[in-house]
């Protein structure tokens, strides 16, 4: 591939997000706009912001590689990446907003009342937010490879480069149009290609070279506990992400809430279609990418490789400005969610102290970026689900709609799953992929159950902590809004 | 329009102008207020449990068909075998729909419990 092609793309998006983000800048004024965009943004925007932040490197490059190398096992991760936004509306949307807490560490502070629970908290947070932005880094280290052939690193630190300058710039009025302008961009930059190259190979009859079934590498299919540990951590994994919540709060009420849902859902099944499109043909046309370890290069490779020449060149330049729309925008919005995070726990809440955050909270991961190898890119962000859904998710979930929860009981189990999911995956990671028995290279089957007993267990025995304020937090939970005379 | 200097992160965002949550003073002050919540709260879980578990048993559903169903490794449409085309495009019109269902039956939830609290 032509090497211009892949950095014309990457400064292309760079500046049209930096654009945009200063032009909602300059329209942000007052406090409200700062924060949560007034909530005067209306559905199809908001929605396309939350597609915009969740569709990161594991659905832009990740899915299609998948698909590349193991075929309908990969076809279930997508599927879970959906589903998880139908678990998140039936048991988090609407309470989540009306609780009028904006980070996860407020929610679980505000409603077990205890100022302990909030750093524990704070730090799964981090700790979710760090592990979800190196894939991040990873997938851009990747593409910067691939395309222009300059060393990796330089990739990583570009993407992080960008994402602080425009989080310390802007406040979340920008964010949400940038997001929301990344999704259409990624929609477009995965659609058109492979469209493209599906009427191209139509056009001059070309026969596939392998059958759509026979996995490339002649990798084994994965037995029913991987499919079921897998969407265990998709499904109760996303409800629990930092940066998915904040979206919410841009909702005006609890029911705009579900209805965003529901649009977000609709936006991500179209979306799905467009890289298991890109694995298929992947599968029959360009086998051998799988061979070369390039699996999750192959939307990048597949326009230079099906159709070439000029036209090429351009469906290649679009992919990689969609890529990196995927990077920018995930570990944008990680780095928000993480920096609102950390400045106030540790800083004292000053705009001075989010800046400072927002610097730590990409530059850490982008250490950790340098120090581990590019894994299979689905397979690491659904490690981090797992993670999330062993911690965040019975807290969640719990605090939520059982009154019983304590403060001890939601330590214990944050704790119980942190530690389990956590030592399951370093010591998945040392014995190496491949190596690593399926309950441990797949590990929310049982630390997600595990996390959910020890909460109910240490929450009966703590009985007496259950917060006086109770009553009072379940029902501005759960109590639907005043409807607005003005409202149609 | 005035300015306002930021100063620090907002530790809880306030319900948009005019959208006050429902008389929730007098919902919680009265004991017939509290019993109506707490029948809003258990019918609305109650309601997102059976849309999940339908949800999964039918994606279990899916996922046995297509490892034990008769002639399902054999079967293609327009080219595409069966599973590909169910697992990469036939699960997500039935999230969507699952969904829509929700979002109608957890609004009606909601609108009882108003009416029940304003015969108050």
């Amino acid at each position: 591939m032509n090497p211009a092609v892949g950095l014309i793309a990457f400064v292309a998006v760079s500046l049209a997000t930096a654009v945009i983000g200063f032009y909602g800048l300059r329209i942000s004024r007052t406090t409200g706009d700062f924060y949560v965009a007034s909530r005067t943004v209306p559905p199809w925007w908001n929605a396309s912001a939350i597609g915009g932040e969740y569709l990161s490197a594991a659905s832009f490059l990740g899915v299609a590689g998948l698909i590349l190398l193991s075929g309908t096992d990969a076809l279930w991760f997508p599927v879970g990446y959906t589903a998880g936004y139908l678990m998140l509306l039936l048991f988090v949307a609407a309470p989540l907003r009306r609780s009028g807490a904006y980070t996860i560490p407020d929610f679980t502070e505000a409603r077990l009342d205890s100022a302990l629970v909030r750093r524990v908290t704070s730090l799964v947070v981090v700790a979710v937010g760090w592990l979800y932005i190196v894939p991040q880094l990873h997938g851009a280290a990747l593409t910067i490879r691939i395309t222009t052939g300059l060393p990796s690193w330089v990739g990583s630190t570009a993407v992080v480069l960008v994402v602080c300058l425009t989080v310390v710039a802007g406040g979340m009025r920008s964010i949400t149009f940038v997001q929301a302008f990344q999704y259409w961009l990624k929609l477009t930059a995965l659609a058109v290609p492979v469209v493209f190259v599906l009427l191209v190979l139509a056009g001059n009859g070309t026969a596939p070279q392998a059958p759509l079934p026979i996995n490339p590498t002649g990798q084994a299919p994965a037995g029913a506990y991987q499919h079921i540990s897998l969407l265990v951590a998709l499904l109760f994994g996303t409800l629990g992400l930092p940066h998915v919540l904040v979206r919410f709060y841009t909702n005006p009420d609890g029911q705009s809430a579900r209805r965003t849902t529901l649009i977000v859902l609709g936006l991500l099944s179209v979306f799905y279609l467009f890289p298991t499109l890109s694995g298929a043909v992947g599968r029959m046309f360009a086998p051998e990418l799988a061979q070369s370890g390039q699996a999750d290069a192959l939307v990048l490779l597949l326009p230079g490789k099906l159709i070439g020449g000029v036209p090429g060149d351009l469906l290649s330049a679009l992919v990689v400005a969609g890529a990196f729309a995927a990077f920018l925008s995930t570990t944008s919005g990680l780095v928000v969610s993480l920096s609102g995070v950390i400045s106030q726990d540790l800083f004292g809440g000053s705009v001075r102290g989010f800046r400072l955050a927002a610097v730590l909270a990409a530059v850490v991961p982008l250490g950790f970026a340098f120090t581990t190898d590019t894994l299979a890119l689905a397979g690491s962000v659904g490690l981090v689900f797992a993670f999330t859904a062993s911690t965040i998710c019975p807290v969640l979930l719990l605090g939520i709609w059982w009154r019983g929860l304590t403060d001890a009981g939601a330590i214990a189990g944050m704790l119980t799953g942190a530690l389990l999911c956590g030592g399951a995956m370093v010591v998945g990671t040392i014995m190496g992929t491949g190596n690593a028995p399926a309950w441990l290279a797949q590990p929310a089957a049982w630390t997600v159950p595990a996390a959910f007993a020890v909460t109910v267990t240490v929450s009966i025995l703590t009985k007496g902590r259950v917060p006086a304020s109770v009553n009072r937090v379940m029902s501005r939970l759960h109590v639907p809004e005043r409807p607005v005379a003005t409202e149609r | 329009m005035t300015r306002v200097r930021v100063t620090a992160p907002r530790q809880s965002a306030t319900a948009a102008p005019g959208r006050l949550p429902y008389p929730r003073e007098v919902a919680e002050d009265s004991d017939a207020g509290r019993i109506f919540i707490r029948s809003l709260i258990r019918s609305q879980l109650r309601l997102a449990l059976v849309v999940a578990c339908g949800f999964l048993i039918i994606l279990a559903v899916f996922a046995v068909f297509l490892v034990y169903g008769p002639g399902v490794a054999e079967t293609s449409i327009f080219g595409i075998p069966l599973d590909w085309l169910v697992l990469g495009a036939g699960i997500y019109p039935v999230i969507g729909l699952s969904a829509w269902l929700y979002n109608r039956a957890a609004a009606r939830n909601e609108a009882r419990y108003r009416d029940l609290v304003e015969d108050q």
